[in-house]
């Protein structure tokens, strides 16, 4: 039996530290520890409300939108403020290219090098790589001299000595098992994507100035639309976003969904590796018509799935949540045992693991800044794959059909989404709709400029005189990585009370006061391989396959 | 001018006639200076504000319209015109007369202080008549004024930085660019700068009354001082600063 | 971007002979050269220096470290504009340390970073991204078991140097706002024995990351600094005097409410909030993600997120100006100094009232009133004559 430590783990958002055990070259025992702690929520106490979504932007860069929309709709809910549709249509603009984009980036960027083997591409024939392109998508680059130019870029740099980015991988390591044509193929589009993901987010740029972190407004979106002026969001601003859409649409259906369909099916055991908890739970997302507090207008329904039981999915209700502290570096005024709704959430640091520098946390009780939400007093996966089963589970038919798809593709059953393939697959199959749905919220929005309807900000309830004494709110959302609650309590014009669940949260939460695990160590604990504790690649592939992201989980 | 010298209850108790001399307090350049000082002192508070929070709009194409820029061009004037008086001033503080000097103007004297506690019990209507007689500024005016040169000077340092931020590289920004830094940025500048004016609007209902109350009170021809230069008191009234 | 293997520049080649190779013109180099030129405020005179150097350049090493943020900055930098020209600047390092985009992990990962600080050392350049928490002896933030600020100071004494990039390297950003509970500061607070260029935003432009890089590989020094650490060619200036909507500030146009008449005419921010007055940035000039537009240029008022602290001083960020502390947040310091000021106008009122009162009072005792003098009777003036005698009375 051996202890290994995995910290920093890469290509996630934020510090994570994996320590497991492993056992005759499984993985026995497993800590998720998120190493860093901001006070984001504490820091908000006192505050106008109508900040409150540039704090939590800031929560992070990478989600940049989430948080912001999230506190919006938490003082919105509060304040009783309906946001118009025209305003709504371009919240799920912004909303619906973020999830895009950032699924788009975490498949080639964070996680394909743990199933890419980018050294072996350099024995791959760019013939036979341009006739594997050909044979899954008519993505214009897959000629022959296009594949053997990447290779000798690729081949250059290796020789160079100097690897850059790709110093000490793990190349070579057995897991990897793709031919080496599939290898290069996707070392070429890991490359495309980089340029096209800075191109389809400038949707976020014109409406909200900048990405990252672009700008909010309680009540609507502060972007005012005037077709007849140089200032304001104008004919060719929604020219630019049509072509940004189709771009974004193109790139997913003929490069990213191909390919991770390609590359899944070399994997096939990875659909019964990593399932970990059974409880999965989806708040619902994207209101067609913008009003977000009628959650039966939600794309993505919400609901609850308890044991991986898809024929029943049950109603999900915010007062169930709780969070624990137990194994966490807090301490709660009634004991560290208790789990407590967000509505009394305190966040009181408490740091009692060793002094730097450590070799391990295993042996401490408390060993993270995560705390441990639970719902119904269960642990929740959260995420895509959330997002698909409770879509799947409710007959969602878009959802239905490319999960059916897929599945078919690649012979194997529902069953097989409980895992890390299924969880990075189920990410591709929301992105594909999205992609679709992008374009159905463009057209809305443009029918509703075309009568006129061009208002995108209600401001009845802006100034602080027309609000109650006190009041609360709670924002929820789906996030890339799963669901988002915000919860706001306001009194006398100021914040008074503060508290965020984020996905990663969920996902990455340590032990509970039952000592039940939360997702990530579930799902390192299901069935899982670990070959060479010196080169974690398995370990690597099922943390990354929820898409980590620690300065979301704990702020 | 023979009498001897009593308090102003025992001048106002006596039966005879009352006899005033005129006193030359002001030189015109303390006058000159005082109302063009008052004069910019309003202008900066009426453009400041609009600055502040612009109460008027204007509609149409911007080419046409220039008016928080005149606002501000005359808010900077007047500036400038606060500024020239502060210059003239100081040279007089030591150029003047004893009244105008700088140990009049602010409360370098003992005896000042000594006295303060007097005329403040004084305004509170305790012993009124007892109070120490000034002919040019008592403890508390000398207080005030200090005060009140202070919070121009604060006013200027904290507007002229603002005024140089729009160039980093000039004369202005040479100057004061310390001041942002010192406070903790250009924001809290100006929020200092916006919070001083309303010690302005404390100070000159304040000033204004307890000149005119002064007048009303003593008939010495307080507030024409300050126009002619002159006031008459009574000629058997102890001045501690005559 | 930062995935070199794309145009693979040896360690063996100049960049002049890697872009040769790559079959960048010599045209399109110097137009290049020329931009970052602009950019950087320099005169046309030193392009072709810019050039030279740069041409001659061997790929220099740079070690990225990610403290204590929220990795907006990295992302950012990622979205750097300019597809041609971005590659290639961004390819003129080796990027041997970066968690986002890094393949090893662990042990691997911190062994690539000992190995790039022990080959380079007094060579590499350090970027920065994130603060550093100092309460509780740093254990707000550890990575691989180590503190923040012990993995800083170990890189920064070999680097040959600094670069803060982004608010939370600044001053420690949204984590150090009141009543900052890590402790956290920015990273010229740690790294004291050298100078460190702060690129200030949250997060900044990417483009002036790139300009800085150039800067300091042209002319082996760091650029002109202010007071921040922020280099003047892209700091200088602020952003109200560089704004687009000006014209409608001087003329007295102004938004008054979200997507009012005004807002969809793009009339100023003023009213609603606008910190530009107070923000030193290229935001107006640059612009965001390929030019594409910038916060006030779409529609909402500028946070001043390139400025200290700007989390306090700046909010609420839809006042004109900060808040008074301890005071909610309709008690602005105008209704505080708006009650002074009535009240002292009160109390002057009341003042005068019971001065009458006790006027009548001392009348019933039989103090009597002042006599008003018969102007005849006066003497002549008397002046206590120039000031320069007698300064006492
Ligand atoms: C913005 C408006 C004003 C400001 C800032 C102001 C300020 C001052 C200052 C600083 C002095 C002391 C002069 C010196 O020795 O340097 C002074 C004296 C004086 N001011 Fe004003 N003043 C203002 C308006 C007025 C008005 C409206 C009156 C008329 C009632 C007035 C009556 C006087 C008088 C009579 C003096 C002579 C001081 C004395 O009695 O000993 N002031 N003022
Ligand atoms: C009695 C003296 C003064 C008064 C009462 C006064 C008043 C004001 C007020 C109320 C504002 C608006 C502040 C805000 O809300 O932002 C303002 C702005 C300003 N004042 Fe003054 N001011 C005085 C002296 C000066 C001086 C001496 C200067 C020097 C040039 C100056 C320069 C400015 C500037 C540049 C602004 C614009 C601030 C900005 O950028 O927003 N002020 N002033
Ligand atoms: N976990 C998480 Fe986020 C997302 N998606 C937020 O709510 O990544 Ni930064
Ligand atoms: S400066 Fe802002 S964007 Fe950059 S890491 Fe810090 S909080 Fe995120
Ligand atoms: S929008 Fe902001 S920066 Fe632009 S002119 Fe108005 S106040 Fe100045
Ligand atoms: S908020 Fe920041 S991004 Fe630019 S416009 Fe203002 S400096
Ligand atoms: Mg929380």
């Amino acid at each position: 039996m051996a202890r290994v430590v995995v910290d920093p783990i890469t290509r996630i958002e934020g510090h994570l530290r994996i320590e497991v055990q492993e056992e005759n070259g499984r993985i026995a025992d497993a800590w998720a520890s998120s190493t860093q702690f901001r006070g984001i929520e504490t820091i908000l106490e006192g505050r106008d409300p109508r900040d409150a979504w540039a704090f939590t932007q800031r929560i992070c860069g990478v989600c940049t939108v989430v948080h912001a929309l999230a506190s919006c709709r938490a003082v919105e809910d509060a304040l009783d403020i309906e946001v118009p549709a025209a305003g709504g249509l371009i919240r799920n603009l912004v909303h619906g290219m973020q999830t895009v984009q950032d699924h788009v980036i975490h498949f080639y960027h964070l996680h394909a090098l743990d199933w890419v083997d980018v050294v072996s591409a350099l024995s791959a024939d760019p013939a036979a790589t341009s006739n594997l392109a050909r044979s899954i998508s008519p993505w214009p680059n897959n000629s022959a001299t296009y594949f053997a130019e990447i290779q000798t870029r690729v081949r250059r740099f290796v020789e160079s000595g100097q690897l850059g980015i790709f110093t000490n991988g793990y190349w070579g390591h057995p897991a990897y098992k793709l031919p080496p044509e599939a290898n290069l193929m996707a070392v070429a589009h890991y490359l495309e994507a980089l340029d096209w993901q800075r191109d389809v987010i400038r949707v976020h740029t014109i409406f909200g100035g900048k990405n990252p972190h672009p700008n909010f407004l309680v009540g609507g979106m502060a972007s005012a639309i005037n077709l007849d002026d140089t200032g304001t969001i104008n004919a060719e601003s929604f020219t630019k976003i049509q072509g940004m859409i189709q771009r974004a649409r193109r790139f997913v259906d003929e490069v990213y969904w191909p390919d991770l369909l390609a590359i899944a099916s070399f994997y096939p055991e990875w659909a019964s590796i990593g399932g970990g908890v059974s409880n999965y739970m989806s708040v619902g997302e994207f209101p067609n018509n913008g009003q977000w507090r009628d959650t039966d207008s939600m794309y993505f329904p919400r609901g609850v799935i308890f044991d991986r039981n898809l024929s029943e999915v049950l109603p999900y209700d915010h007062e169930q949540v709780r969070e624990y502290i137990t194994s966490s570096w807090y301490e709660y005024e009634g004991g560290d045992d208790v789990a407590l709704h967000p509505w009394e959430g305190e966040t009181t640091p408490r740091y009692t693991g060793p002094q730097p520098p450590w070799t391990y946390l295993q042996d401490f009780d408390k060993y993270t800044w995560m705390k441990a939400p639970r719902y119904q007093d269960r642990p929740m996966e959260v995420g895509p794959l959330a997002r698909a089963l409770v879509a799947y589970a409710s007959g969602h038919e878009d959802v239905q059909e490319v999960v059916n798809d897929a599945l078919g593709r690649l012979g194997v059953g529902p069953e097989a989404l409980f895992s890390t393939l299924g969880r990075t697959a189920a990410r591709g199959v929301e992105t594909v709709l999205l992609a679709r749905k992008l374009e159905d919220w463009f057209n809305a929005l443009l029918t509703r400029v075309r009568a006129g309807e061009t208002t995108t900000f209600n401001g009845d309830r802006w100034e602080p005189s027309t609000w109650p004494a006190s009041a609360r709110g709670y924002g929820f959302l789906e996030a890339a990585r799963g669901s988002l609650g915000h919860w706001v309590q306001i009194e006398n014009g100021a914040i008074r009370h503060y508290q965020c669940v984020v996905p990663s949260t969920w996902n990455c939460s340590p032990r509970d006061a039952q000592g039940v695990n939360g997702p990530y160590e579930a799902a390192l604990m299901d069935n899982h391989p670990l070959v060479d504790p010196a080169r974690p690649i398995e370990l690597l592939r099922t943390i990354h396959s929820f898409d980590p992201c620690m300065a979301c989980g704990v702020h | 001018m023979s009498v001897s010298t009593v308090t102003r209850q025992e001048s106002l108790s006596r039966d005879a006639p009352v006899r005033y001399k005129r006193v030359y307090l002001w030189h015109w350049p303390i006058r000159a200076m005082h109302w063009i000082a008052a004069a910019s002192v309003l202008t900066l508070i009426v453009t400041g504000f609009y600055i502040g929070g612009p109460y008027f709009m204007t509609s149409g194409s911007a080419t046409d319209h220039f008016l928080m820029g005149r606002v501000r061009f005359v808010h900077f004037t007047a500036a400038g015109v606060l500024v020239a008086t502060a210059i003239l001033r100081t040279y007089w503080l030591f150029m003047g007369n004893k009244f105008e000097r700088w140990r009049a103007l602010f409360p370098f004297h003992v005896r000042d202080w000594v006295n303060m506690w007097r005329v403040v019990r004084a305004y509170m209507f305790v012993k009124p008549h007892e109070a120490p007689q000034y002919m040019g500024h008592n403890p508390i005016q000398q207080l005030s004024y200090t005060g009140i040169y202070t919070l121009a000077l604060l006013q200027a340092v904290t507007g002229f930085y603002l005024y140089g931020l729009a160039n980093t590289g000039g004369f202005f920004f040479m100057l004061f660019g310390w001041v942002g830094p010192l406070l903790g940025g250009a924001q809290v500048a100006r929020f200092v700068h916006h919070v001083l004016v309303w010690f302005w609007l404390i100070f000159l209902p304040v000033h204004v009354y307890l000149t005119i109350r002064a007048d009303v009170l003593h008939k010495e021809s307080r507030v024409s001082s300050i126009i002619s230069g002159e006031r008459y008191v009574r000629a058997d009234v102890d001045f501690v600063d005559d | 971007m930062f995935f070199p293997t794309s145009h693979a520049w040896t360690h063996d080649e100049t960049l002049g002979e890697h872009m040769e190779r790559r079959g960048v013109s010599r045209r399109d180099f110097l137009k290049f050269c020329g931009q970052i030129s602009v950019m950087l405020g320099l005169s046309e005179a030193l392009v072709p220096r810019v050039a030279a150097a740069l041409q001659n350049l061997r790929r220099p090493s740079v070690v990225w470290l990610q403290l204590q943020e929220c990795t907006g900055c990295v992302e950012s930098v990622l979205r750097s504009s300019d597809p041609t020209i971005g590659d290639l600047v961004l390819d003129l390092v080796s990027l041997d340390y970066q968690h986002t985009l890094m393949a090893a992990a662990g042990d691997a990962a911190e062994a690539a970073l000992q190995a790039s600080m022990e080959e380079n050392y007094g060579e590499y350049i350090l970027l920065v991204t994130g603060s550093v928490p100092l309460e509780e002896n740093g254990i707000y933030l550890t990575i691989g078991g180590r503190t923040g600020r012990e993995i800083l100071e170990e890189a920064a004494a070999g680097a040959a140097a600094v670069i803060a990039i982004g608010a939370c390297a600044h001053f420690g950003s949204v984590q150090a706002a009141r009543p900052n509970p890590t402790g956290a500061v920015g990273v010229a607070e740690i790294v004291r024995d050298k100078p460190v260029v702060t690129i200030a935003g949250c997060p900044p432009i990417a483009d002036v990351v790139t300009a800085t890089i150039v800067h300091y590989l042209t002319f082996n020094r760091l650029p002109a600094m202010d007071g921040e650490g922020r280099p003047l060619f892209a700091y200088g200036a602020r952003i109200h005097d560089q704004c687009p909507r000006r014209a409608h500030f001087d003329a007295g146009q102004y938004v008054q409410r979200f997507d009012d008449e005004a807002a969809r005419l793009g009339w100023c921010l003023y009213e609603v909030g606008c910190k530009g007055p107070a923000t030193f940035s290229p935001c107006p000039i640059l612009q965001w993600n390929d030019h594409t537009d910038w916060p006030i240029g779409a529609g909402h008022p500028c946070l001043g997120c390139t400025e200290r602290f700007f989390w306090d001083t700046m909010t609420p960020f839809y006042e004109r100006l900060p808040n008074v502390a301890g005071f909610g947040v309709e008690r602005n310091a105008d209704l505080i100094g708006a009650a002074l000021a009535v009240g002292t106008a009160a109390g002057v009122g009341a003042h005068a009232v019971a001065t009458g009162i006790h006027r009548a009072r001392e009348r019933k005792k039989g103090i009597p009133l002042p006599v008003v003098p018969d102007p005849g009777t006066g003497p002549a003036p008397v002046s206590p004559g120039s000031g320069k005698e007698g300064s006492d009375g």
